[in-house]
């Protein structure tokens, strides 16, 4: 079988490449860096982790910020879905997904601080008339020492997603049937949806819970714009010993990184262990008759948190022209008192470049991770039933931290001359977009009805025909939302960009980012709505593509075909 | 060496010569024989070496967070293609520390020859790692041609770049000065020493801040505190392992201490550059901002970002100054082309190209002196920005501590109020 020994090769080069990113962090953290003259393993770069003045606050900061943001995120979103499933709100809520979960987390981050900073715009609408200021006050709002802003930022950004993963699984489960039935034995809707729903539906989301974890662990990006400084979180840190002039700090950011997988790890146990142990506790609860309870106000306060959210999310995408177009915009001005282009127009060369970079790196991201996705899926098919070993690993990716992986991964790319190339760059994406492609693929790939294929080979007897026209053809809306997702997280990747591109390769995310961390409010504007509108722009056509894509079709061959008609008479 | 060899051995061979004046008429011409040779013989290295340029990319590693220092860098790469047919790409970095790192990751894969910078815009404890590791190539910059401008003995910066001898293996390129930034509208006497900043705070809680080291210019107000503030300024030359830091350094704590409960946030956080301190200037959040550029505060007024009552101005006793400098990795391919590149950034030409205010504002590293009347006239016309300040307001400036003084007083301030 071709298919499968292709799959088979691709899969050992994505460990390969997996393998090769730990053991470049391992070997450091042990002391071994030949380049640097440290040839012996020792526990050095340990005890120096260990002595690191910052470390224990950072550590800290990461925790707190990290887990307090998923169990926000995760209350938001189980509540959101008791209120709203199958009301007349769902098709709302559904609407508002996409463009949430398409924006780049950098983009959102950047409009967030300009929006909540003592000199941002909710206080300049409210100065002077209503708070009394001519000054933006001595405030903290934002990159508070205590990571709330940070969290604000995870959350915003982890919320639409749970409820994204949440809504694919209530699915595949009778809750219409369950509502009914429960109603009938006077249940109220949320008591039903907390008592019966939400513990069978928790099982389901428990790995995108952990990725969701993971990431708020050690997201880089976000925090350099809106996580606090002094000190930062431990994976900022880390990032910046390993960007340090003094060499042998990488040794101990290597050492760091293997400690942040290991946090990682823990948390994800705990989290299990305090789940199980909640679930033990509250079993009572859920035969115990009482028809409604307490809880169920606490859900529907977290569907208004969810409006909220949203609220905050649309005003600081709002901000982002209003900076990018103006010339002059002093506290306390409720909007620009000078607009301009001057800026638009200084940069469209730059503008153009980046964009160009930016959706090249995208598409080319996306066009690889579906043909490997669809291969893989293709041999998971054939192989149906059995545990499928590919499933196992195509997380890691997205649970291991960026941090200490990347720079793990660097020297294998200079080595391979890969280093600030294209290629390497596209390489490093396809790496972090594969598993949400394969993931959103899998579930109506899988479920095909592969007789059509069957039967379409058994008409034309042309393997590969039959496959692209049929089977491809008719799986279509899936692998167009899969593309667009996959072009999504491209556009949204900041540190691998940074470490396979050197600086050589520009996006408009790790522009903005510069940007945002500098200082510069017009431009990093500029560049975070360009940022935000590409993928957006690109859901919105693969959505349009796919619903009009047959009829479309149909009228050219029609039209070519007539014209065969006529040139035959 | 060429110098004292020539003439020696030509003394050896007139030794049977016998009179006076013969003897100092070979005297002569061998000291003039050797001279053109030694002239004609760099001639031809340097023909050699615009040969071998012609045809070759420079990738130049730069800060890029300079709109105005990117549009000149654009210049430059439009000026050597014209005059020697180099392709120069600007890759621009958001921290020099990312290139240096670049460079060792490549030595540790074994990159010797075609590395991925060739050129790189430096200086400080970036050039130190990069001069100790051995990663950069020359002796170079004292070969070069236009180097006949610079005058070594009139900075201590352009021999001494941050206490590490520069040695050739960097070029100079621009010289910078700390300046201090103020809206004349809130501000009519500002603060001109440590102690009055420090006052001055006290008194408006919230308005005073500085960026947070290791940023550059957070590390370089420490050094400008700890010269006002040390009993004996002498002491900053010296490397740090050779004195008592904890104990020279404590006058700066106790200040520190005392300014901080009353910075802007109350030090639980500070800006993260210099371009962050005009934004917070702007929005009136704090009274008074510092830049490394001199001409920062009229190019943001340019630009929209300040208001056109802003101001710069230095302190009583000086402010920080250092001199930047470009460097070779030693893994480039293209030095011949990278060295042409230095070569016309030292010109009169782009020298006066860069320290138009409206350009860029960079202080020139060529001597006046040693430049000829027109070249002098044209850096005289210059014009300045309305806040930019002149070389005589620039005033005293003070050089940059020994290198081992970042890493000690980055590493004792983080440890301090970073936790």
């Amino acid at each position: 079988m071709k298919i499968v020994s292709i799959s088979r090769l691709i899969s050992a080069l994505l460990l390969a490449l997996l393998a090769i990113g730990v053991i470049g962090t391992l070997l450091p953290a042990f002391n071994y860096l030949p380049v640097l003259g440290y040839t012996e393993f020792s526990w050095q770069p340990w005890i120096n982790l260990f002595q690191a003045p910052e470390l224990y606050s950072s550590l800290m900061l990461t925790l707190f910020s990290g887990i307090t943001a998923t169990i926000i995120a995760l209350f938001v979103a189980l509540a959101t879905l008791s209120c709203c499933y199958d009301t007349r709100w769902m098709r709302y809520l559904q609407a508002s997904l996409s463009p949430v979960l398409a924006i780049p987390h950098a983009a959102m981050a950047i409009g967030l601080l300009f929006l909540l900073s003592p000199s941002g715009w909710v206080i300049r609408l409210l100065s002077p008339e209503v708070t009394g200021f001519d000054r933006p006050p001595n405030w903290l709002t934002v990159q508070d020492p205590y990571a709330l802003s940070l969290v604000l930022a995870l959350v915003i950004k982890e919320t639409p997603y749970l409820l994204f993963v949440l809504l694919a699984s209530a699915r595949q489960l009778p809750v219409k049937a369950s509502i009914q039935l429960g109603q009938t034995l006077g249940y109220s809707r949320l008591t039903i949806w907390r008592k019966l729903l939400l513990p069978l539906l928790y099982p389901m989301i428990r790995l995108p819970i952990f990725v969701v974890l993971a990431f708020s662990l050690t997201v880089i990006d976000l925090a350099i714009i809106i996580g606090p400084n002094t000190p930062s979180t431990l994976a900022v840190t880390l990032f910046r010993w390993f960007q340090d002039a003094d060499l042998t700090l990488r040794l101990q950011a290597s050492a760091g990184s293997i400690l942040l997988i290991m946090i990682i790890a823990i948390c994800c146990w705990c989290w299990q262990q305090v789940y199980l142990l909640a679930h033990y506790f509250s079993r009572a609860s859920y035969s115990d008759g009482q028809r409604r309870t307490k809880a169920d106000s606490y859900l529907k306060l977290g569907s208004y948190l969810y409006l909220l959210i949203m609220a905050v999310a649309a005003l600081a995408l709002l901000v982002l022209p209003l900076w990018a177009f103006a010339k002059r915009w002093r506290f306390p001005d409720a909007l620009p008192a000078k607009w301009s282009l001057d800026k638009f127009n200084a940069s469209t060369d730059l503008l153009t470049q980046l964009s160009t970079t930016t959706l090249l790196i995208a598409f080319s991201v996306a066009f690889i991770a579906l043909i490997i996705s669809v291969l893989i899926l293709e041999h998971k098919r054939l192989f149906s039933g059995k545990v499928f070993w590919f499933d196992r690993f195509i997380y890691i990716p997205i649970l291991l931290p960026q941090v200490g992986f990347l720079f793990g991964l660097q020297i294998a790319l200079i080595w391979s001359h890969l280093n600030g190339s294209l290629a390497g760059v596209i390489l490093l994406h396809t790496l972090y977009c594969l598993p949400y492609v394969y993931l959103t693929l899998q579930g109506p790939y899988l479920k095909f009805q592969q007789a059509y294929y069957t039967q379409a080979l058994a008409l034309t007897q042309r393997p590969l025909y039959a496959f692209v026209q049929v089977k491809l053809a008719m799986l279509k809306g899936p692998l167009l939302s899969a593309a667009a997702l996959a072009v999504a997280v491209s556009i949204a990747q900041y540190l691998p960009t940074l470490v396979a591109g050197e600086g050589r390769i520009n996006t408009l995310t790790t522009e903005a980012v510069a940007l945002a961390a500098s200082g510069e409010r017009k431009q990093a504007s500029l560049m975070a709505l360009l940022q935000a509108f590409m993928p957006l722009l690109v859901f919105i056509m693969a959505h349009f593509i796919a619903k009009h894509w047959t009829s479309w079709r149909l009228a050219i061959s029609y039209r070519a075909s007539d014209k065969n008609n006529i040139s035959a008479k | 060496m060429l110098n004292d060899c020539v003439p020696r051995t030509f003394l050896a061979r007139i030794n049977s010569a016998t009179t006076r004046l013969q003897q100092i008429c070979c005297y002569l011409l061998a000291i003039l024989v050797s001279f053109i040779m030694h002239t004609t013989a760099a001639h031809a290295d340097w023909q050699q070496t615009l040969t071998a340029a012609k045809g070759q990319s420079v990738y130049f590693n730069a800060w890029g967070g300079g709109d105005n220092i990117n549009q000149y860098i654009q210049w430059v790469a439009k000026q050597v293609d014209q005059q020697y047919g180099i392709t120069l790409k600007h890759v621009k970095l958001a921290d020099t520390a990312d290139a240096v790192s670049r460079l060792i990751a490549e030595k540790s894969a074994g990159r010797d020859d075609d590395g991925s910078i060739d050129l790189m815009w430096i200086n400080g404890e970036n050039f130190r790692a990069l001069k100790d590791q051995k990663l950069i190539y020359g002796p170079f910059s004292q070969n070069l041609p236009n180097y006949r401008y610079v005058d070594e003995s009139a900075r201590q910066s352009l021999t001494l770049d941050f206490g590490t001898a520069v040695e050739g293996m960097e070029s100079p390129w621009g010289m910078s000065q700390v300046v201090f930034i103020y809206d004349t509208q809130t501000l009519s006497a500002p603060p001109t020493s440590m102690l009055e900043l420090l006052e001055y705070a006290q008194q408006n809680p919230g308005r005073i801040t500085y960026p947070e080291p290791p940023q550059y210019l957070g590390t370089t107000f420490l050094k400008q505190a700890l010269y006002e503030l040390i009993a004996d300024p002498s002491v900053l030359s010296e490397p740090v392992e050779n004195i008592d830091f904890e104990l020279l350094s404590k006058p700066l704590w106790d200040y520190l201490d005392q300014l901080h409960p009353v910075t802007w946030r109350s030090g639980d956080v500070f800006p993260a550059s210099a371009e962050a301190m005009i934004r917070l200037l702007d929005d009136q959040e704090i009274d008074i901002s510092l830049s490394f550029d001199v001409s920062s505060a009229s190019v943001q007024i340019e630009q929209g970002n300040l208001a056109d009552t802003v101001r710069s101005y230095v302190f009583d006793k000086g402010t920080i100054s250092n001199t930047h400098f470009v460097a070779i990795p030693y893994n480039s391919a293209s030095k011949a082309a990278s060295q042409v590149v230095a070569n016309f950034l030292l010109s009169p030409q782009a020298q006066v190209k860069k320290q138009t205010p409206t350009v860029w504002g960079d202080l020139t590293v060529l001597s006046h002196y040693r430049l000829s009347a027109q070249q002098q006239q044209q850096f005289a016309q210059l014009p300045r920005g309305i806040a930019t300040l002149s070389l005589e307001q620039l005033g005293q400036s003070i050089p940059e501590p020994d290198t081992s003084w970042v890493a000690a007083l980055e590493s004792a301030w983080r440890a301090r109020y970073a936790k």
